[in-house]
């Protein structure tokens, strides 16, 4: 399975993504990111790398083909050594916090959701709260005001509040699908949201 | 399941007790449970059983439970692990109301089968079996006393309402000591160890309906069935409020976690979701069980209005520092408060929240102070903080506050920080059932949780 397949099975079952498109070479992807229009990220899909990050996998905020031809020379000298599939190239997020909706099956109660604050950084800091599936939009409120960061969702800093709504939503369509799908363990990690709504920018799944 | 928590009155509430595994041979399990029954006040039948002998402590003891002539109600069993399910299927003979399997080296020790056939024999006879691996049942209103370690060492806690639910007998035992030692009154202690037949959910249940219960602590290794324990959690603590603590919090079993989530969530996370998704309240430690369970006794506060009475500026200070960092918000007095309150304050005095009544204020000031925030519709929670070293402070002190707790018009939390003399007061503060904390961090936290529950329940409404 790789970062494409989790895409698909996603789309499949009502979440939406940002526009994607993979490309097996630098002449699909150069096609690829102008079809989406710039800028845009670029991202190995390899079923050997485990976090794209650590190994120089990810590019953020390629403005031009000229700056993607360097991205992706790039990034296949980074990915040497691995079996490498292509790259997926996708419309940049919007800007906002980066949050990480997540979920895995307790031998004991089953499926559960974790919310908390995204990014690279998420197992350092550890804000996230979880629940038992399935959950209701109060326990998304409660799931929200447990978190150290809340303060973050509710807008510091001057800017607005992040949608809740949004990440509610996100939050229950996580559940169910993880029941649906029996879903081991998955992490949508960064959802990238503001105050109209959420990106889902990468996903992990074990089913 | 059903039927057999119903059954389960039959082992609390027993007319006639048979103990399996009685022996004359002191120290021996056997023997220190047939004592509690002959010397703990049980006025039933008592029973006991051991092929080897004729007599035991005075009374006849019988070959096996069939030569038995009246009904028996409960059976503690405390034979080796073999014999079990043999004197089991002569229980359900003679139709036992319920079993105490005191027994050990059952799934512990890898002995699945004899649990297999315990289970069996147990559901077809509908006969429920507390344990095994256990201390048992303890229930101060019938007498009936499983616990199989000396009362000259372990003191048995008064009748009370709380309910004790534990897996573990060792923290079972702790807390029934400390319960005793603290005054705390119980209603119904459960060390349920194996939980071959039934488990914490079906406990929770039998407790939910009783009527000695009104508060449950609950102390969990791990469960069986999250799903279901989940489900009759929110039940219960809708009733009566489930305070919790989870041994064993560490983060095993996550070797294979592929994803950030993984690796954050380890099977403790997924119970404190578990205990925040059904608001039972959760401790930290043991000592924190008794802290909160204190106060729960209390009537439910109506708001979240804090009012501290000190007559210790500092303790004062600390103990709102403490309110602020739990959430809680200290009442704002009304004009009428304020007046009534300058009338009892020396000239010098300052009227505020928390209300200094300063060191030589003595327990008259205390009685008026309590007085006057019991009547200020501002005020929901009374904590009293009474430094009992001030040269005007004397005995009376303890009737004051005892009063204050009996009348039951709100709640209220004590602190008196000191040493020998000190906790000598707070013992007999203790034993009026009289919420008393040694520490402002303590007395607030568990005001927290009480406001909380008070909160959820009252929204239910």
């Amino acid at each position: 399975m790789t970062m494409v397949d989790d895409f698909e099975l996603l789309e499949k079952n009502g979440f939406r993504l940002i526009p994607y498109k993979t490309a097996k070479n630098e002449k699909q992807a150069l096609k690829a990111a102008d079809d989406l229009g710039y800028p845009v990220a670029m991202k190995i899909i390899s079923k050997e790398i485990e976090h794209k990050t650590d190994v120089g996998g990810v590019k953020t905020g390629i403005k031009s083909p000229e700056v993607l031809k360097i991205a992706y020379a790039e990034m296949m000298e980074n990915a040497k050594g691995f079996e490498v599939d292509g790259v997926l190239i996708q419309k940049m997020a919007r800007k906002g916090v980066e949050l990480i909706i997540g979920g895995k099956k307790d031998p004991q109660f089953g499926h559960m959701v974790v919310l908390g604050i995204g990014g690279i950084y998420v197992e350092i800091f550890k804000d996230v709260s979880a629940r038992i599936c399935p959950v209701e939009g109060m326990d998304v409120e409660e799931m929200i005001s447990e978190l150290k960061s809340h303060p973050i969702i509710d807008g510091a800093r001057g800017e607005r509040p992040l949608s809740k709504k949004a990440i509610q939503e996100l939050v229950l369509k996580t559940c169910k699908f993880m029941i649906k799908k029996d879903i081991k363990e998955m992490d949508l990690n960064p959802v990238i949201c503001d105050h109209s709504g959420c990106d889902i920018v990468d996903v992990r799944f074990r089913r | 399941m059903k039927m057999m928590v119903k059954r389960l009155d039959r082992i609390f509430y027993p007319k006639s007790v048979a103990i399996v595994g009685a022996t004359p041979t002191t120290n021996k399990i056997g023997n220190v449970v047939l004592k509690n029954f002959v010397e703990g006040m049980f006025d039933g039948e008592i029973y006991p059983v051991n092929p080897k002998y004729d007599e035991i402590l005075g009374r006849r003891c019988y070959p096996q439970i069939s030569k038995i002539a009246g009904k028996i109600d409960c059976a503690v069993l405390a034979t080796p692990a073999d014999t079990i399910p043999e004197i089991m299927n002569e229980c359900a003979k003679k139709k036992v109301g319920g079993i105490v399997m005191i027994t050990s080296g059952f799934e512990e020790s890898g002995r699945t089968d004899i649990a297999e056939k315990i289970r069996e024999i147990a559901v077809k006879n509908n006969m429920p079996v507390v344990g095994p691996n256990c201390l048992g049942v303890f229930n101060p209103y019938s007498k009936i006393d499983s616990i199989f370690l000396p009362m000259y060492k372990l003191e048995r806690p008064r009748a009370g309402n709380i309910a004790f639910i534990t897996q573990s007998g060792a923290v079972g035992s702790t807390i029934i000591d400390l319960a005793a030692y603290y005054g705390v009154g119980i209603s119904k202690f459960i060390s349920y160890g194996n939980a071959t037949v039934l488990d914490e959910s079906d406990y929770l249940e039998y407790v939910m309906n009783d009527k000695e219960t009104k508060v449950i602590i609950l102390y969990i290794e791990g469960v069986k069935d999250g799903r279901k324990f989940l489900e009759i959690m929110k039940k219960v603590n809708k009733k009566k409020p489930i305070i919790v603590l989870k041994g064993g919090q560490g983060r095993g079993g996550q070797a294979a976690a592929k994803s950030h989530t993984g690796n954050i969530a380890g099977s403790y996370m997924a119970y404190n979701a578990a205990f925040k998704q059904a608001k039972v309240i959760e401790a930290d430690g043991l000592y924190e069980l008794f802290d909160i369970v204190k106060i729960f006794n209390q009537p439910k506060p109506k708001g979240d209005g804090i009012g501290i009475i000190t007559n210790g500026g500092g303790l004062g200070i600390i103990t709102t520092d403490f309110v602020e960092k739990e959430n809680l918000h200290l009442a704002e007095f009304s004009e009428s408060t304020k007046k009534e309150i300058a009338k009892i304050l020396p000239p010098y005095g300052n009227v505020g929240n928390p209300l200094d009544l300063v060191a030589d204020s003595g327990v008259d000031s205390y009685k008026k102070a309590i007085e006057i925030m019991m009547n200020a519709d501002e005020i929901n929670v009374l904590i009293i903080v009474v430094l009992l070293q001030t040269p005007p402070m004397d005995e009376r002190i303890i009737h004051v506050l005892t009063k204050a707790s009996d009348d039951r018009r709100k709640p209220i939390a004590t602190i008196s920080v000191g040493g020998a003399y000190t906790e000598a007061y707070r013992k007999i503060l203790e034993r009026n059932g009289v919420p008393s904390y040694s520490s402002p961090t303590a007395a607030v936290k568990a005001v927290e949780r009480f406001v909380t529950y008070s909160k959820y329940i009252k929204k239910l409404k």
